[in-house]
């Protein structure tokens, strides 16, 4: 009963507007989307701790009532959702990623070994100086 | 003790402003409209939160002002 009211407010208001309920539901997650984007860029450009601060806690509530939304939409099947990655692709992905993380990890041993390990001993072993200046102690 | 705003903070306050309005505006449209209970349901909770965001920007300008230098420096 209730419904059928609701169905003939919501045809009555759909004959004034171009915009069904999934278009105009759709425009606030593109904004809210949006809006967090624009609140961590001015987050990230603020100088003021207290602006900051504000921004950092707007764009936080932003995000969840995004991640709020886009679930009753979800519920309400009114987004289509990407489908799955393929199995293989995930595969492929992790291989290359895998090789990636090794080369770094080979590298940074390689430039900065004798730094890591003296910075994991510092204060221990003073007297050791070091071969070369590293800009990751400044 | 506050530093005071920069010019640039204060536009992304007042733009800010201007998306925190139009975004409660936008969830009254949903909710006018909305015939799902969970849509209904979350965007009336979403104005609320819209205008407390909002308050919460003019606060900070409100704050801001006995501070904010009178001449360009």
């Amino acid at each position: 009963m209730q419904q059928q009211q609701q169905q003939q407010q919501q045809q009555a208001q759909q004959s004034q507007s171009i915009l069904n309920e999934e278009d105009l539901v759709s425009t606030v997650l593109a904004d809210l989307k949006r809006v967090v984007r624009e609140y961590a860029t001015a987050a990230t450009e603020s100088t003021c701790p207290d602006i900051r601060q504000l921004f950092t806690k707007l764009l936080h509530n932003t995000l969840s009532a995004q991640g709020q939304l886009f679930q009753a939409m979800q519920q309400s099947n009114m987004y289509n959702a990407a489908s799955p990655a393929l199995r293989q692709e995930l595969d492929k992905q992790m291989q290359q990623y895998q090789q990636t993380a090794q080369k770094t990890r080979q590298l940074l041993q390689q430039k900065l070994g004798g730094a890591l390990q003296q910075n994991a001993m510092i204060g221990a072993m003073n007297q050791q100086s070091p071969q070369q200046q590293q800009p990751i102690y400044m | 003790m506050i530093q005071p705003m920069t010019a640039k903070e204060l536009e992304y306050v007042a733009d800010s402003m201007s998306n925190e309005d139009l975004l409660m505006k936008q969830c009254a449209a949903v909710v006018a409209v909305s015939t799902t209970p969970a849509i209904r349901e979350c965007c009336s909770q979403m104005i609320q939160m819209h205008q407390q965001h909002y308050d919460s920007l003019m606060h900070a300008i409100q704050h801001h002002q006995q501070i904010a230098p009178t001449q360009p420096q």
